[in-house]
């Protein structure tokens, strides 16, 4: 699929997987010059008392916890990445420790620059490859399954002061360590389960058929693919499931990979468009999304879709329809079990909202990567169908 | 391999393109169309090229510090030159850092296909200098 003779690949995360993990990874740790960490979660995360063994693991590591930052509303934005670094700096904390999902990730990622770097966040870093160095040690401790943003060089904040959502993509921007700890996902209930594996399953997809894609991101985007489409559903249906808990953590990850190094292309244009101008949670709008991207790359990927045929459960002959036909299936099931909406009106979408969201689509950076040219009008048409 | 020996070169060569460019029939109009102001910031030889889209003619202007550009790249003359060839692609070129790219990343990317014609405009372009 891809167009370049060329392709680089690294993963500079070091990964740790294991039950219970989180509350040790005192081995891993001794890899990274870190001994004043600033633990960062959000509010709801911290009054579940998920937090407490992490917190007991580090200090038992030998570790002092420089500060604790809870104040992660969402969206994350850059008014509290400066606050984090403030808090960080004031603390003289010398790395972080973030555990959450995308949102709060993100925060910690872009804090980490200010911290490692001084400066001012939008006009010195909002960019590509704007960082001049390393950054100080970040931790990254996922309880979702679904960003991957625990090994991806990219945060996405959103910038008060001009109403816009920047992007910072930075090699340096790709945590240290990553600790899976599918223990940690079990409380996940099974509407954020389902969203948020919904675009675990995204970002493998649009890496799969990305113009960026290589062997090592095909790889794991295919395998991520098999994961989703066979732990997604146990997950939703019974949290407790710890083996479809690990696999969509796995999932997750290598779906992150892939998508870090191939990027994504037509379906999170729309999902972007749709979440700037109607406010929907990401996961939830890639879920509704995926199947209709899907049929808009329909021509471009027959044979790219097909190939897929037995990571999404079909044996024997099978075309691009059936495959695409599988996923929105998955869907449907999604929405049978837990309510995951399956069309844009359901989330509050409004109709004459349709052509913004087109024209925002096309305008998406994420379209470049995309197999087919995204055109504005087709768009239009495909929202229409997907409302 | 340094294609350009002096800012001077370079200011003659590249910034003789992006007005060539701007004066497009049609690639012009699309420029202009971004509405953006973009500065590139070339070093071995140092040199910036502002090109201000937000009027009724692509302005182009070198060493600009009163514009505020929505989009900076950064990169080595000898980048720029092979970017424009075709020998070198963008979105690569961001991946090795051989270029750098501040502000609103979407914005120019949105503008790669309008330059696809322009790889071709420099290669013909060029073929009057000794590069």
């Amino acid at each position: 699929m891809s167009q370049f003779n060329f392709f680089q690949f690294g993963v500079p995360t070091h990964i740790v997987f294991g039950e219970g993990v989180a509350s040790d990874f005192s081995a891993e740790l001794a890899r990274f010059a870190m001994k004043r960490p600033m633990l960062v979660c959000d509010h709801f995360l911290r009054e579940s008392g998920a937090i407490g063994a992490i917190r007991d693991g580090l200090l038992q590591s030998g570790l002092h916890i420089a500060g604790e930052f809870f104040d992660v509303a969402h969206p994350a934005s850059v008014r509290i990445v400066k606050e984090l670094a403030f808090e960080a700096r004031e603390q003289n904390a010398d790395s972080f420790v973030v555990i959450g999902g995308g949102s709060v990730m993100d925060v910690a990622k872009a804090a980490n620059i200010l911290l490692t770097h001084g400066g001012d966040l939008v006009a010195d870093y909002s960019g590509a490859q704007t960082i001049p160095g390393p950054l100080k040690p970040l931790v990254a401790i996922p309880t979702t399954a679904g960003t991957g943003s625990e090994v991806t060089q990219a945060a996405v904040l959103y910038d008060e002061s001009q109403g816009v959502k920047l992007s910072f993509v930075d090699d340096y921007l790709r945590p240290h360590l990553a600790v899976l700890d599918p223990l940690l996902t079990l409380s996940l209930p099974p509407f954020l389960t389902a969203a948020t594996g919904m675009d675990a399953l995204t970002h493998a997809v649009e890496a799969w058929t990305s113009v960026q894609s290589n062997p090592f991101s095909d790889a794991l985007a295919k395998h991520a693919i098999h994961l989703v489409m066979h732990h997604l559903l146990p997950a939703v249906i019974d949290g407790d499931d710890l083996d479809a808990r690990k696999g969509m953590l796995t999932a997750s990850t290598m779906a992150g990979v892939a998508f870090d190094h191939a990027m994504v292309g037509v379906t999170h244009a729309m999902t972007h468009a749709v979440e700037a101008v109607a406010h929907v949670h990401h996961g939830t709008a890639n879920a509704i999304l995926l199947p209709w991207g899907m049929t808009y790359n329909r021509d471009v990927c027959a044979d790219r879709y097909v190939e897929l045929a037995s990571r999404v459960g079909i044996t024997g002959k099978c075309d691009v329809d059936t495959i695409i036909q599988q996923m929105r299936q998955l869907v449907v099931e999604l929405e049978r079990k837990c309510g995951l909406p399956t069309r844009l009106r359901d989330v509050n979408v409004q109709k004459d909202q349709l052509p913004k969201i087109a024209s925002l689509a096309a305008q998406d950076g994420t379209t470049v990567y995309n197999p087919r040219e995204v055109d504005e009008a087709e768009i239009l048409k495909l929202l229409e169908q997907a409302w | 391999m340094v294609y350009f020996k002096s800012s001077e070169e370079l200011q003659k060569v590249l910034g003789g393109f992006f007005q060539l460019l701007g004066q497009h029939p049609q690639l012009g109009p699309k420029f202009l169309h971004s509405k953006l102001v973009v500065r590139f910031n070339y070093r071995e030889p140092e040199l910036s090229i502002t090109a201000d889209c937000t009027g009724s003619n692509v302005i182009i202007t070198f060493n600009d510090t009163t514009k505020k550009p929505e989009v900076e790249m950064d990169m080595k003359a000898d980048v720029a030159h092979e970017f424009w060839i075709g020998k070198i692609n963008l979105l690569v070129a961001l991946g090795r850092r051989q270029m750098i790219a501040r502000g609103h990343i979407p914005k120019i990317l949105k503008l790669l296909p309008i330059l696809k014609p322009a790889h071709e405009l420099y290669r013909q372009y060029i073929e009057s200098f000794s590069l």
